[in-house]
């Protein structure tokens, strides 16, 4: 037994740096959907009140050009009402004996902003000031003015953690705007302004400068929301799918204002969906 | 001592926090980082006990790791570090017994050796951070642009603090 503690206390470094490696070695590798997480990531309450404290701060210094984004969209916003509301008025008429009514409050909006942001890793995550307490779920998607930005990974209290478009492992179902052809949209590290489709059908037309919209197929992000424009084709070495690259629409380096999406019918669609899935 | 405990843990706090709140945002050149928070392991004083030096490494990272979302990353890079804090220094140094009690600083090495010194740790450590980071690239000569781009910017940056914090 004393020689077992003088070995331990002689060698104890050796033990000590072998515990904090396998630690970190841990950390780096698991995957970061448990529960966990939530106090290894920046949606933590110390961390939360760190970044919304300087966001606090600085945000100010951007309130110019996120102004002058804002009354652009709303700009544009203001015209599709206009629209929508003229074609409603029509559509009335005819539709008034159909029973819908359930998809009309599908989708919900609950306004954040990014408190911490970056894109020089390969896997890039960003922080937000709305948490549980505001309704936010892991899962649910970020879209910010121009596109969609992201997926809610953690959620704490007050703050959540997002998994950027820029983010390797996270892969977002989206289309050619107008076709059926639906690729999976990955990001491959490097340049934060372009993404690429993969697994697009060989027979799928496009043009230059189509955009690219999700697809809807999930519960995280309704149909139709920009993600980018077509740049080119990028040649492959196995024959069977397109690769596009895609200019993504907004500019991660600059994020600020932003919006997660709730789906009224999530629950619903995902208990349907794990019933079908019998062999 | 009492006065160095309280001195070290406000420079571990602020380090910290200019990593994740200012540094983390700046990228030079779309390839220089600063990694300015591993000034605090390189100012620990040479005569430390190693265990202290690894704990104290190992969290100095994951402190980081925790605000930047990069879990594990800096806990691994700075407990390897911490662990070459003394074979680094003794490849410039002698060992001298008046010297071990103090922060290591152009002061006590001479400001060639201090630079040396302060060089190779920034140095692994941008190896080191950027290999296990982008450990699934095969694009070496990227990752040693980037490395040796962020050794630059580091190590000067250590230097500029070094020189506003202690007057020699």
């Amino acid at each position: 037994m004393r020689n077992l503690l003088n070995f331990i206390i002689k060698y104890s470094t050796w033990f000590v740096f072998t515990f904090y490696v396998l630690i970190s070695c841990i950390l780096l590798v698991k995957s970061s959907d448990n529960h966990f997480s939530v106090y290894m990531s920046s949606a933590n309450a110390i961390g939360g009140a760190i970044y919304r404290t300087s966001s606090e701060v600085t945000e100010y210094f951007g309130l110019l050009a996120v102004n002058q984004r804002l009354q652009e969209s709303n700009a544009k916003l203001e015209n599709e009402v206009l629209n929508l509301r003229q074609q409603l008025s029509q559509y009335k008429v005819l539709a008034q004996d159909t029973a819908s009514g359930v998809m009309k409050d599908r989708f919900g909006y609950i306004g954040a902003s990014v408190i911490n942001n970056s894109t020089r890793h390969p896997r890039n995550h960003f922080t937000i000031d709305r948490g549980s307490n505001d309704g936010v779920m892991p899962g649910m998607g970020v879209v910010d003015q121009s596109g969609v930005v992201g997926i809610v990974d953690v959620t704490g209290k007050n703050t959540s953690r997002v998994i950027s478009l820029l983010n390797q492992n996270q892969h977002f179902s989206a289309k050619v705007k107008n076709s059926p052809y639906v690729g999976s949209l990955t990001w491959r590290g490097e340049d934060p302004s372009i993404a690429f489709l993969e697994e697009v059908p060989r027979h799928a037309k496009f043009n230059i400068g189509d955009t690219i919209v999700t697809s809807g197929f999930s519960t995280t992000f309704p149909e139709g929301i920009d993600i980018g424009t077509v740049m080119g084709k990028v040649k492959t070495a196995d024959d069977t799918f397109l690769v596009l690259k895609i200019r993504l629409a907004s500019n991660f380096k600059t994020l600020g204002t932003v919006r997660v999406i709730k789906d009224g019918l999530k629950q619903e669609l995902d208990s349907i969906r794990s019933i079908g899935t019998y062999e | 001592m009492n006065k160095s405990v309280i001195s070290y843990t406000i420079l571990f706090v602020i380090l910290v926090l200019i990593q994740a709140l200012l540094m983390n945002h700046i990228v030079l050149f779309d390839s220089a980082v600063c990694f300015i928070f591993i000034y605090f392991l390189i100012k620990l004083p040479i005569d430390i006990s190693a265990n202290l030096c690894l704990t104290l490494g190992f969290f100095l990272g994951l402190s980081v790791d925790i605000l930047s979302d990069t879990p594990g990353l800096n806990a691994l890079c700075c407990t390897l570090l911490a662990s070459l804090k003394r074979p680094v220094y003794f490849a410039y140094e002698q060992h001298d017994d008046q010297k071990r009690n103090v922060a290591p600083s152009i002061g006590t090495m001479g400001i060639l050796n201090f630079c040396k010194y302060a060089f190779s740790m920034s140095a692994i450590y941008c190896l080191l951070a950027f290999f296990v980071e982008f450990i699934e690239f095969t694009d070496v000569v990227g990752i040693l642009i980037k490395a040796g781009a962020s050794t630059l910017f580091t190590f000067l940056m250590m230097l500029a603090i070094d020189s506003l914090l202690y007057k020699n």
